[in-house]
């Protein structure tokens, strides 16, 4: 066989049509995710008395299963779970009316916020001590040195993974067809299948996959740069 | 779906499941072997900086770095036997592990090689030099004095990479891999309780980790033995 080197821009612009919904599978979990994870890891962190213990489990036995797996578990579980409570409380709706990107939201969301809890965390334990002393000596409470002092600082060091959570999602997102969801990995099996020319397809979703992952870097290193000013050594 | 909710079967399902657990670590004890080979082919060049071949090194990198792994997996499920029948290799009938195996070492290779080039660049370089003053050669230098200590401050690293692509390993079904994620796939199918099938493998496949974290951190104790702390 050659390789159909046309056929692969055909295909790179059919499968670019997937580029919405792929990002909107990477962009919500990471927001949902973040919010979470800041939550979870401000739990652990604090020993919130009993919580802490489940978010410590929570944490970890996200981190311990395989993403395909929570994807599945969310979509069977969830349905049943909303039918039941449906009929309990006669909501008049069953499970076959919710989209199925929620459930990917869900699940990814859930992993997400996993991952960065433990991203966050060390990201607070690596600001200075010292940082949120100083913050109390001038009269902050906790929660104040916590939100104007320490995470800031927490946050700018913990960039570096963030951008990689980021990669991680999108990456994760390919998983997203096995509920049938077409975003670009399911997009490519499509134009696979049905043009028979399954090299050239998966070649062109991996281009645009790869070319995401490039321009993640890029912003994430200009964004570095620019959030590190403060941090510069020196006197000018 | 269809049937209700049966916590009884999780129990059930575990021991059929654990019966596939050995596919797993097939799966990845072949990749770990291939990543290694690869990690090094792709390090040494930019380590010690051939030209062309580093460059071409930094792209494999970037490519495996830059793409899912059922994407990588589908490319070499589909893109190798063409590769290979332009030398006249046949190897479309090969079974699906063969594919599943080189995916992965492939894509665990890309990833060790930064670990192992970050690695091999944090050992001081007064090592090697103290090394050549006593007159051991480059090739000889390298192997007994930097990597038995770069290997010290890898592990951490490697073990996450080695704990993520087992997780990973639950996508081998995809191409008809009978894993436990596959087997999953046939139970779920035969008994219809999909959801229980899918809880045990989480149980399994989170048992799974804890035991491969517990080996890393005993290794982990072991490499690190020599940095002896003075009173």
């Amino acid at each position: 066989m050659q390789l159909d080197i046309s056929f692969i821009m055909t295909a790179f612009l059919e499968i670019l049509q997937a580029l919405p919904l792929t990002l909107a599978i990477t962009f919500v979990p990471l927001v949902i995710g973040f919010g979470i994870g800041i939550g979870i890891a401000l739990i652990r962190l604090y020993e919130v008395r009993y919580i802490h213990r489940v978010a410590g489990f929570y944490v970890s036995f996200l981190r311990g299963t395989p993403l395909i797996l929570h994807i599945y578990i969310v979509y069977l579980g969830i349905p049943m779970i909303f039918d039941r409570l449906s009929a309990h409380f006669g909501w008049g709706m069953n499970s076959s009316s919710i989209p199925l990107i929620i459930f990917i939201f869900i699940a990814f969301s859930l992993n997400a916020g996993a991952y960065m809890s433990e991203i966050i965390r060390s990201g607070i334990l690596a600001v200075n001590k010292g940082e949120i002393e100083a913050a109390y000596s001038i009269g902050m409470t906790t929660r104040q040195a916590m939100w104007r002092i320490v995470l800031p600082q927490a946050l700018l060091i913990s960039l570096p993974n963030l951008c990689n959570m980021f990669i991680g999602l999108l990456h994760g997102s390919s998983l997203a067809f096995s509920i049938s969801l077409l975003e670009i990995n399911g997009k490519a099996s499509i134009v696979a299948s049905t043009n028979w020319k399954f090299v050239e397809s998966y070649i062109a979703a991996a281009i645009i996959y790869w070319g995401l992952t490039l321009i993640a870097e890029q912003i994430t290193g200009l964004l570095e740069k620019r959030l590190r000013t403060f941090a510069k050594g020196g006197v000018a | 779906m269809g049937k209700s909710f049966d916590i009884g079967l999780i129990l059930d399902f575990i021991p059929k499941l654990l019966g596939y657990v050995h596919v797993t670590f097939l799966i990845l004890a072949g990749a770990i072997l291939i990543g290694i080979v690869i990690g090094f082919l792709v390090a040494l060049p930019r380590l010690y900086r051939i030209p062309v071949l580093a460059q071409i090194a930094a792209v494999y990198v970037s490519f495996i770095r830059g793409t899912p792994i059922l994407i990588q997996l589908f490319l070499i499920y589909y893109g190798l036997p063409e590769l290979l029948k332009l030398v006249s290799i046949d190897i479309s009938q090969w079974s699906s592990m063969f594919f599943v195996i080189v995916t992965y070492g492939l894509s665990i290779g890309g990833l060790f090689s930064e670990v192992i080039r970050a690695a091999v660049t944090s050992v001081e370089r007064g090592q090697t030099e103290a090394a050549y003053s006593i007159g051991m050669s480059p090739f000889v230098a390298f192997i007994r004095i930097v990597l038995p200590q770069s290997f010290a401050i890898a592990l951490p690293n490697l073990a996450n990479l080695i704990i993520a692509y087992m997780k990973d390993t639950s996508l081998a079904f995809s191409i008809g891999v009978m894993d436990m994620t596959g087997r999953g796939q046939t139970l779920g199918t035969t008994t219809s309780h999909f959801l229980e099938v899918y809880i045990s493998l989480a149980v399994i496949y989170y048992l799974v980790c804890i035991l491969l974290e517990s080996i890393f951190s005993r290794m982990e104790k072991r490499v690190s033995r020599y940095e002896r702390k003075f009173g």
